[in-house]
């Protein structure tokens, strides 16, 4: 870097605290409206107006917005599952397949309880806490007492996940008054959550999420536990010979991360669709890991991070309805994004002087 | 039939199934040995799955979709290697993105195809050959794609013992530090890794597509590719083992095909967890072995240790 | 190489420095760490390149951009921390440095003489098949020479190479030294050990805060001359032996420890300590050191035996519980092992006392005005406690457990290497402080590879190697060669 721009930053950065933040931000956009005009121009469509259309379908209306908003919960808390374990040095992928273990098992007890007006809720999402939990804490006990890789395990595991939810979805819990796309029965309103927007898909499990979000960052930011997290992560035997445990945290943070995740599968399955369907994680499980990392698993940074991919996402729904493109756009919109919020801050770290 | 017949019927579906994870099973190994490691591959056998069939399936010729597949999965692995190498970002990120880019990217151009069959390769006529009672089902498994897949397997392993190349390649991976004061560039070096990664996985997803099931479907190799990482690992990063390893999975894959054929009435979709949970399962036994006996090169350690 | 500068931000690690050395030359590159002599030799073999100055190969000017151009001007590097690949055999490592390597080398079977050709005549019993990992650490250093010699190195660079010798092996690489300049090579060694100078070097380069203070013949250059050369006469005040215990009781007992996995272990090992005394444990580092020191002090896990302190058992595993608030322990290699490199200096000062605090610790969170204190008492630098502990340099990460674990009341302190990379002052510096919780009564138990320190220093001597106890003696009035032959495994 040019030495007077490189003193130019240095003291803008220690003037101001937003500065790194806010130069990482734009930088990283600036990449991605770029290559994404690159490629929308690539396929011979005029890029301006499908960023247009972008920007209007998911945010220009209130139908937009709440769209977006509902694809954001699901984001959001994959993302938070994936922040926590990051926060002891866990990298896990596993959001998916804790999003249908969720989802799994809270349509158990569904179909289990769901006649009962008062406990089905509570017990469905109870389900799916436990549900998610035990998905993330196979491979974090896998890699607390065997040093197992988590990252593969819980990749691993998402596919197994996904194929159990087929496996009832077509088989012993398919609804066969349904003659078509197979899923089960519908879920009774009672234990859907109340919806925040009249006539939307919006439910408040967005408020949910948020205060999880918000719980999260207080906790490991101003409790001796979070601090634990901190010193284990940076030095597994120091923290360990300091008194903390390293195999309980691993449990702790896999159980929590797991339900987590677990949760937002059974909101998508009962809040939004109604029903336990195939495929609903779609990739939020991907998605949410890297929100997760673009915002330095930092619990509050993920909020405005998990709102802008779900804009991307519902942007594709636009996309599709007005311009005939189809839905993989925005899968590739999002890694496009990704990629170059990768690049930039690579370069971004490179070129600052310690 | 014979048991011997059974067995070695078993074995050989088993080995057409490998195939394809058997390349990229070869192609990530030679980039984990150099210190680097690549998630994003199960893009790259989508990439090379989606390229090679459109470009077949177009000119009617199936070696040119085994060659657009090469280069599909290498111009994708350029961007792992540009992300990690030229911009610094972390691996275990990076891959991930590159992963979500090709099967974005395959599901997207890969639209006009889906649904579509091709003729994939011609079988030579063997003649007489193809009646014995052990050569025959050989002949009749073998396919341009086994046979790449096999001589692959060879040339890697003799690549990474027996040449210069190779023995700068393994010095890079246990420590770049004392590679590159031996006058090695550690940088040059990955770079070629990840794109013989790509390369060979791209041909793993093209073999899938053009030769073995001959049609496209989206995010059609349901996780090989990660699988493959996982196989890394157990075959201890040494090529030789690759086979075996995929061999593995592959017979698990088309036992439960098998199964499901036979009218068993266990559903096939927990059937098909089967070569997931296998893989898991020798996966986590690997992982017990390589810890306690080593194996791992030494750099790589260092990666899974940081998560920074 | 004339008037060579070169400058990290403020520092200047080398400032106008001059070096010659003659054909069949040995001169010895003394200096304290952080005099400039790696920087120095960095430059020479193309690491770095210098801000100004020039370097002349026979008169003849070069630059070195690279080790490559470097190598390829036939200077040859043996590196303090090798640079020989453990996992590969010993003849790829010699494959990897050999110029002009076939694309499909040779592997064996009389092919490859000239590869090995060096290698038979320095270490004629070793298995060129053999990994470099189960290799002792002496051969490896001779694995290194040959390699650099394949290079038909004129110019030899030894950084600090006795270091990881036992005497025996010393004496060997002295020998080899003194051939390498009969053959008409160039030799620079670069070390702080008088014995490396008064046997082998011909000429004396004293390096001192980034400059060249002296160039002269080593005939007849004295011990404490030469301590004073590479020190300037600054004030040290020598550390003097703490009196002997007085109480027999023991306050510390180890029993039976065995512990370790397959690249470190220790067996069987008996130790009694009476309060106030020190006990010094010699050896070459690799046998154990590292797994004897984390075990008695409680942060690594036993196999089987007990570490009874006061009489209960502390160690961790097998049915002890450690109790970190009572024993100090300086770990080897303290920054991979000593902190969390992340984590501020105020953090990693407090750690001890974090498992104690509130749940929301809201004001009671380790601050920067309880560090800077201890900063300043044991001088780390920089004097910042909000700075990260991965952004210390090694030397001041050293002080900076030190200061955590020296601190404080303490029954036990176990003290693993506790002044590697220190200056003679600072190393006065915690001797001082170490010996004065041997005084307050604390049983401190002293790894230590340096011989003299420990004889001045220490009560009692055990040698570990191969992760046994083979003897114990009395400091005073030892007898070296005893030790050095229990150091190089002989039985008691």
């Amino acid at each position: 870097m040019i030495p007077s721009l490189a003193l130019r930053r240095k003291t803008l950065a220690a003037r101001f605290p937003w500065f790194e933040g806010s130069l990482s931000a734009l930088s990283a956009s600036l990449v991605f409206f770029l290559a994404s005009l690159i490629f929308f121009a690539l396929l011979g469509r005029s890029p301006f107006l499908l960023f247009g259309e972008l920007l209007s379908g998911s945010l220009g209306s209130t139908y937009g917005i709440t769209e977006t908003l509902v694809k954001t919960i699901p984001i959001l808390l994959c993302a938070l599952a994936t922040a926590l374990p990051a926060r002891l040095g866990l990298l896990t992928v596993g959001a998916s397949g804790q999003f249908y273990m969720g989802a799994w098992c809270g349509t158990a007890a569904v179909l289990l309880f769901g006649s009962s007006h008062w406990a089905a809720m509570p017990l469905m999402l109870l389900a799916a806490f436990a549900g998610g939990a035990f998905w993330g804490l196979v491979p974090g006990f896998l890699r607390a007492k065997l040093e197992v890789n988590e990252t593969l395990v819980t990749l691993l595991l998402n596919y197994v996940a996904s194929l159990l939810v087929d496996w009832v979805v077509y088989g012993s819990w398919r609804d066969t008054s349904n003659l078509g796309w197979p899923a089960t029965i519908s879920f009774p309103e009672w234990v859907k959550l109340p919806f925040l927007v009249h006539g939307s898909h919006l439910h408040s499990g967005l408020i949910l999420a948020l205060a999880i979000a918000v719980a999260l960052h207080v906790v490991l930011s101003r409790s001796r536990w979070g601090l634990s997290l901190r010193i284990l992560k940076s030095n597994r035997k120091l923290g360990e010979g300091v008194g903390f445990s390293w195999t309980g945290n691993v449990a702790l943070v896999m159980g929590i991360g797991g339900a987590i995740a677990g949760l937002s599968g059974i909101l998508e399955t009962s809040c939004i669709h109604g029903r336990l369907e195939s495929g609903i994680a779609l990739n939020f499980g991907l998605t949410g890991f890297l929100v997760a990392w673009m915002a330095g698993q930092h619990m509050i940074r993920i909020i405005p991070l998990a709102f802008v991919m779900g804009a991307l996402l519902s942007s594709g729904d636009a996309l599709q309805l007005y311009a005939q493109l189809p839905e993989a756009t925005a899968v590739v919109l999002q890694s496009i994004l990704f990629c170059s919020v990768l690049a930039t801050g690579g370069f971004l770290r490179r070129g600052r002087t310690p | 039939m014979t048991i011997l017949e059974l067995l070695l019927g078993i074995l050989l579906s088993g080995l057409r199934s490998a195939t394809p994870l058997l390349q990229v099973l070869l192609g990530e190994t030679i980039t984990e040995r150099a210190g680097v490691v690549n998630l994003g591959v199960e893009g790259q056998m989508l990439s090379g799955a989606c390229a090679g069939f459109a470009v077949a399936a177009a000119s009617g010729n199936p070696w040119a979709g085994l060659l657009a597949g090469v280069l599909a999965g290498m111009l994708l692995s350029s961007v792992h290697a540009f992300l990690v190498l030229v911009a610094g970002a972390n691996m275990f990120a990076s891959g991930v993105a590159v992963w979500l880019l090709g099967g974005g990217l395959s599901a997207f151009f890969g639209i006009p195809y889906v649904g579509r069959r091709i003729d994939g390769f011609a079988s030579p006529d063997f003649g007489g050959a193809a009646k014995l009672p052990l050569l025959g089902p050989i002949l009749r498994v073998a396919t341009p794609s086994v046979l790449i897949a096999l001589s692959t397997w060879v040339l890697c392993s003799l690549f990474l013992y027996r040449t210069r190349a190779g023995l700068r390649l393994r010095a890079v991976g246990e420590s770049a530090e004392s590679a590159s004061t031996l006058g090695i560039s550690p940088t040059k070096v990955r770079w070629a890794a990840i794109l013989a990664g790509g390369a060979l996985s791209g041909l793993g997803g093209a073999s899938l597509s053009v030769d073995l099931v001959r049609n496209w479907v989206e995010w059609m190799t349901a996780g090989r590719g990660l699988v493959a990482v996982g196989l890394v690992i157990v075959a201890r990063w040494n090529p030789w083992y690759a086979l075996p390893a995929a061999l593995l999975f592959g017979v698990v894959e088309s036992l439960t095909l098998r199964l499901q054929a036979l009218g068993v009435t266990i559903s096939p979709y927990l059937l098909s967890t089967l070569p997931y949970l296998v893989c898991l399962g020798v996966l986590v036994w690997g992982s017990a072995r390589a810890r306690s006996k080593g194996g791992m090169p030494r750099d790589l350690a260092q990666v899974f240790s940081k998560t920074e | 190489m004339k008037g060579i500068t070169k400058r990290f931000g403020e520092l200047a690690a080398n400032d106008q420095v001059d070096l010659d050395v003659g054909e069949g030359e040995v001169v010895a590159l003394l200096g304290e760490n952080g005099a400039g002599k790696s920087t120095l030799m960095k430059i020479l073999y193309g690491f770095q390149s210098p801000d100004s100055g020039t370097i002349e190969i026979e008169g003849k000017p070069v630059r070195f951009s690279s080790p490559r151009d470097a190598m390829a001007a036939s200077i040859g590097m043996v590196f303090q921390q090798f640079s020989l690949i453990p996992a590969l055999t010993v003849r790829e490592n010699l494959q990897l440095a050999y110029p002009d390597l076939p694309m499909v080398p040779a592997r064996g079977g009389g092919r490859d003489e000239r590869l090995l050709s060096h290698l038979e005549r320095l270490a004629p019993d070793l298995d060129p098949s053999a990994l470099v990992a189960d290799i002792p650490v002496g051969q490896m250093q001779l694995v290194e020479l040959a390699k650099v010699l394949n290079l038909e190195a004129l110019l030899v660079i030894l950084d600090e190479p006795t270091s990881v010798l036992t005497p025996i092996e010393t004496k060997g690489l002295h020998e080899r030294v003194r051939q390498l300049a009969r053959e008409g090579r160039s030799v620079i060694l670069i070390t702080h050990k008088f014995e490396d100078v008064s046997s082998c070097a011909d000429r004396v380069a004293v390096m001192r805060h980034g400059k060249m203070v002296e160039n002269r013949t080593a005939a007849g250059l004295g011990a404490r001359e030469l301590s004073s050369l590479m020190v300037g006469g600054a004030k040290v005040v020598p550390a003097v032996r703490v009196p002997p215990p007085t109480r027999e009781v023991p306050l510390l007992e180890v029993r039976g420890l065995t512990a370790g996995d397959v690249f470190s272990s220790v067996s069987g090992i008996d130790l009694m300590l009476a309060p106030g005394e020190i006990l010094g444990i010699a050896g070459v580092s690799g046998n154990g050191q590292d797994v004897l020191g984390a075990c008695v002090a409680g942060m690594r896990e036993v196999a089987s035996g007990e570490v009874l302190l006061e009489g209960v058992a502390v160690q961790r595993g097998n049915g002890g519980v450690p109790d970190p608030t009572v024993v100090g322990f300086i770990p080897e290699r303290p920054s991979v092992n000593g902190v969390a490199p992340d984590l501020d200096l105020s953090v990693n000062l407090a750690l001890k006392g974090i498992p104690r605090l509130p749940f929301w610790m809201a004001g009671r969170k380790p601050s920067a005005a309880e560090s800077l204190p201890l900063l300043e008492a044991y001088d780390v630098r920089p004097r910042d406690p909000s700075r990260r502990a991965r952004d210390l340099s090694g030397g001041n990460l050293q002080k900076l457990v030190a200061a955590r674990e020296l601190s404080g009341a303490r029954k036990l302190v176990v003290a693993c290497y506790p002044t590697m990379g220190l200056d003679l002052s600072a190393t006065q510096a915690v001797y001082a402080r170490l010996f004065a919780h041997a005084q307050a009564g604390a049983a401190v138990l002293w790894i230590s590879e340096e011989l003299d320190d420990l004889l001045r220093f220490a009560h009692r001597i055990s040698v570990l190697s191969h992760g046994k106890i083979l003897g114990t003696v009395a400091a005073e009035g030892a007898d070296r060669n005893l030790l050095g032959r229990w150091m190089m495994g002989a039985a008691a």
